[in-house]
């Protein structure tokens, strides 16, 4: 038998033939001993195989399947909904943010309202170098103070102090 | 306390799910997650491969949640997804097969052409009997037989269904159901030859 026709052989045990055409199929493979034959074998392998699937068992417990599930849901962050969160926890989610932009703009206001702060101290440390820098805006002044913190400097006189005016580039002390 | 949800019914459970109550969706979980992986197996034949996959199923399953609009049962519509990972995953193995092996398969081999020798090969067979040899003749298909032996049988899903979700033609699909059915019928004889010698 040509493979085509086996084809449609298999087409018509199927229902996937337009009703004449399944006609004919059909009075064609009673009458032929092959045809025949092969309509029975898929016939019966499709018949045996309708709702005999082996049923699965996950070796996993329920717990232990579902929190890599939970996990994967919440590292993939979801639909990102807080529907199932209580009122308090989702009105938290909102107040935190709410609030630290709340105290920054007070304190934005406080520095506008006292004026603008006259002085800044700024430290660094670096290896075997320290320096702390101290800038007055109302004396337009500016300090630094460096101290070598190696190894053996402890001993030596190793402070040093230079203390400039805001005029750029312009030492006034040097100790 | 967490009240209990084994009690509610799937709509329900689905429609929590929906409004995003995790605790709804885990009792889906339990009810169904034998069922899911069973269908990941059949596909895959890997315990492991099909355990992740139908894990991914129902992560997918609850991000695509908002989609889910009741026209088919919910276990359906989450066999599909796993059906659609598993498909994704056979793709891959393919493309790490040569492709004289997928030529060969795809021709058929020898069963194809060969008479019909026995026309009624589960004949006799006990349900569990029968069950278990199905399986164990469905292990010894291609990946693509197999799968579009399971699509058709136990998804019951026509021709055209099968070829978009396999991405091939309709004369590919039936061309590969002739050959696992064929192949089947094949294995189930010998299987049965095995167990009476």
């Amino acid at each position: 038998m040509k493979h085509d026709l086996e084809l449609k052989v298999q087409a018509w045990l199927d229902g996937e033939l337009p009703e004449r055409e399944a006609r004919r199929m059909g009075e064609w493979v009673a009458r032929d001993a092959e045809a025949s034959a092969l309509a029975a074998e898929l016939g019966c392998i499709r018949q045996a195989m309708f709702r005999n699937e082996t049923a699965g068992a996950l070796g996993e417990g329920r717990e232990f399947y579902w929190s890599k599930i939970e996990r994967q849901i919440q590292r993939e962050a979801g639909p990102g909904r807080t529907d199932d969160l209580p009122w308090y926890a989702r009105l938290r989610q909102y107040m935190a943010p709410l609030a630290g932009a709340a105290a920054l703009a007070c304190v934005l206001l406080m520095a506008v309202w006292q004026g603008a702060p006259t002085f800044d101290e700024i430290s660094s440390t670096g290896e075997g170098m320290e320096a702390v820098t101290f800038h007055d805006q109302s004396a337009q002044m500016t300090v630094v103070w460096l101290q070598d913190s190696s190894a053996g400097a402890e001993d030596q006189s190793a402070k040093k102090t230079i203390r400039y005016e805001d005029e750029p580039g312009t030492v006034i002390d040097l100790e | 306390m967490e009240p209990d949800k084994s009690a509610l019914a799937e709509a329900d459970l689905v429609r929590k799910s929906q409004k995003g109550d995790m605790a709804s969706f885990e009792e889906l979980v339990a009810r169904y997650r034998d069922k899911i992986y069973a269908r990941a197996y059949s596909m895959m034949r890997n315990e492991e491969e099909a355990l992740d996959l139908s894990q991914d199923a129902w992560v997918k399953g609850w991000q695509r949640l908002a989609q889910f609009q009741g026209d088919s049962s919910f276990i359906t519509w989450m066999t599909r997804i796993v059906i659609n990972l598993c498909l994704d995953q056979l793709r891959k193995h393919k493309r790490q097969r040569s492709e004289s092996i997928e030529a060969m398969e795809e021709e058929g081999g020898v069963e194809r052409q060969m008479p019909v020798v026995n026309p009624n090969p589960t004949a006799g067979l006990e349900r569990v009997e029968l069950r278990e040899r199905i399986d164990r003749a469905l292990a010894q298909l291609s990946l693509q037989h197999r799968t579009v032996l399971v699509l058709h049988e136990f998804e019951e899903l026509e021709y055209k269904e099968i070829a978009k979700r396999m991405k091939c033609s309709i004369g590919t699909v039936m061309s590969r159901l002739f050959y696992a059915r064929r192949r089947m019928a094949t294995l189930l004889a010998s299987l049965r030859r095995e167990n009476s010698e």
